[in-house]
């Protein structure tokens, strides 16, 4: 079945409009597995809880999940334990952000 | 799993008279400037009365109100009550503005009338807040920020009503002691509450800042709403001058450990790019600071300019720029959320700061920006060419506003 960089590589298609880098790179999916059957579940936080792009950025994951032939159930579980910050993103983002 | 909100974005046809009505009147409120004469300025004076509802009716109130029905699910975490009233609230509130503007400036007869109309669109307002706050279970110092300016919003336009009905001759009352109550319930009580409030919530969302303590926050919130229940009893009780210098003097206090939480959320953003928005919200803080100087230098000499120069800083600098530069988020996001979210994995979707509109933002930044400088001075200097040019400035930049506005909302 999928690895979690096989997944993290399908969730990297899902862009933030409002900073412009994927969920991946930010730092946002905490972890990602799938079971022999194809059930997939993903742990992802936000950047702030009172992100209005909730339920859309957990409903892209879902999609961008299923869009691998094997998956058959996707599981978005969203977490604020541990509380995102700048360091848990790429070099790449934080340099371009100016962290 | 732990869910936040829903209805995060109301349909855009629903918010867009808001704006649209709002950056009309921040043409409008600039264009009245050239009928002031900077030599004999005077807070009762009825075209400074008319040019203030104008301003903070029809500008800050509307774009206000209009932004409260996106953000206000952002910020209590739960969906509106009935969000379909707010389809009622902007043509009363545009009705009754203009009728009280013609009332301050013609007829005081139709005051009442405007009063009543706006009151209406305001309880509609402050009910359905209210009712979705009722579906809130624990409320956060955010929530309560909400809260408490609504509870003064109401207040505030109860006195306004009164004072309407004293203009217009149907009651006695004394308007000049009604006057700092009602100013100090609305522009103390709501819209700087509102400000203190919301801003903790959007400017870590855009600027990526964690890390920082709301403490500042409380306690400017706390300070703020002791200051306008003092001034409003010392308009109903008549205490010694020194209660209300202390009333005054809480406010200020407030405002500037508000500036301190500001602060602190800039120094732990990690995202440092310095976009329209950044850039107005900075100017937003700047004119804080020197409307407090003003005011504080005000209070040492007595010379009733600095206080006008430091009031005109608060509304035009800290109010208008705060205002200006959310709408630089606010439009996008809706526009994006309602014509490209539903397109994303399917095509290439635009990003949110493609969507701004880059040489008429900049241009209203700058026009704007100079405006207020240069009307600030001419405050200070009583100066009725250098206020005029002030004013000129600040019509370019109004203009280069509603361009950026209709930008936005027809993006494709």
């Amino acid at each position: 079945m999928y690895t979690k960089e096989e997944l993290f590589r399908a969730i990297s298609t899902v862009i933030d409009p409002e900073v412009g880098f994927n969920l991946v790179e930010m730092g946002l999916i905490y972890d990602a597995v799938a079971d022999e059957e194809g059930n997939v579940k993903v742990t992802m936080t936000l950047s702030t809880k009172a992100c209005p792009l909730h339920q859309m950025i957990v409903q892209w994951v879902k999609e961008a999940v299923e869009k691998l032939p094997d998956v058959k159930d996707v599981e978005v579980e969203v977490v604020w334990e541990p509380e995102w910050n700048i360091t848990m993103a790429d070099e790449n983002v934080k340099k371009a952000l100016g962290a | 799993m732990f869910q936040i909100s829903q209805d995060f974005a109301p349909p855009f046809k629903l918010i867009a008279p808001f704006f649209i009505i709002g950056s009309f009147f921040y043409l409008f409120s600039s264009v009245f400037l050239f009928g002031f004469d900077g030599e004999s300025l005077s807070v009762m004076n009825p075209t400074v009365i008319a040019f203030a509802h104008l301003f903070l009716l029809g500008f800050v109130m509307m774009i206000i109100f209009g932004a409260m029905a996106q953000l206000v699910p952002v910020v209590l975490e739960v969906g509106h009550f009935a969000v379909e009233l707010f389809y009622a609230i902007w043509p009363l509130l545009l009705i009754g503005t203009l009728l009280m503007i013609g009332g301050f400036l013609y007829a005081p007869a139709l005051l009442p009338y405007g009063g009543m109309i706006v009151l209406i669109s305001m309880m509609i307002f402050v009910v359905e807040i209210f009712l979705t706050m009722k579906q809130v279970k624990k409320l956060n110092i955010v929530m309560t920020s909400v809260l408490l300016s609504n509870t003064f919003l109401f207040m505030g336009i109860i006195v306004g009503l009164v004072m309407a009905l004293g203009y217009a001759g149907e009651i006695d009352v004394d308007i000049a002691s009604l006057l700092t109550s009602h100013i100090y319930f609305v522009v103390g009580g709501y819209v700087s509450i509102t400000l203190m409030g919301l801003s903790v919530v959007l400017l870590p969302m855009f600027g990526l800042s964690h890390g920082f303590s709301l403490k500042p926050l409380e306690v400017a919130l706390y300070m703020m709403s002791t200051s306008v229940m003092i001034v409003f009893l010392d308009a109903l009780f008549s205490f010694s001058s020194i209660v209300s210098y202390i009333g005054y003097l809480l406010s200020i206090v407030a405002m500037g450990i508000y500036f301190y939480q500001v602060y602190t959320i800039f120094k732990t953003r990690a995202r440092k790019e310095n976009d329209i928005y950044v850039k107005s919200l900075f100017f937003a803080y700047l004119s804080l600071i020197a409307a407090l100087v003003l005011i504080a230098l005000y209070f040492l000499s007595s010379y009733e300019p600095l206080l006008l120069a430091g009031g005109w800083l608060i509304v035009y600098g800290l109010f208008a720029f705060a205002i200006t530069g959310h709408i630089y988020k606010i439009i996008p996001f809706l526009v994006w959320f309602e014509r490209f979210s539903p397109l994303v994995g399917k095509q290439k979707v635009p990003m949110l700061a493609d969507m701004l509109p880059p040489k008429s933002s900049e241009a209203q930044f700058i026009f704007s920006a100079l405006g207020v400088i240069v009307v600030a001075v001419a405050l200070i200097l009583q100066n009725t060419q250098l206020l005029h040019a002030g004013a000129s400035f600040l019509v370019v930049g109004a203009l280069a506003f509603i361009r950026s506005v209709f930008y936005m909302i027809n993006f494709k």
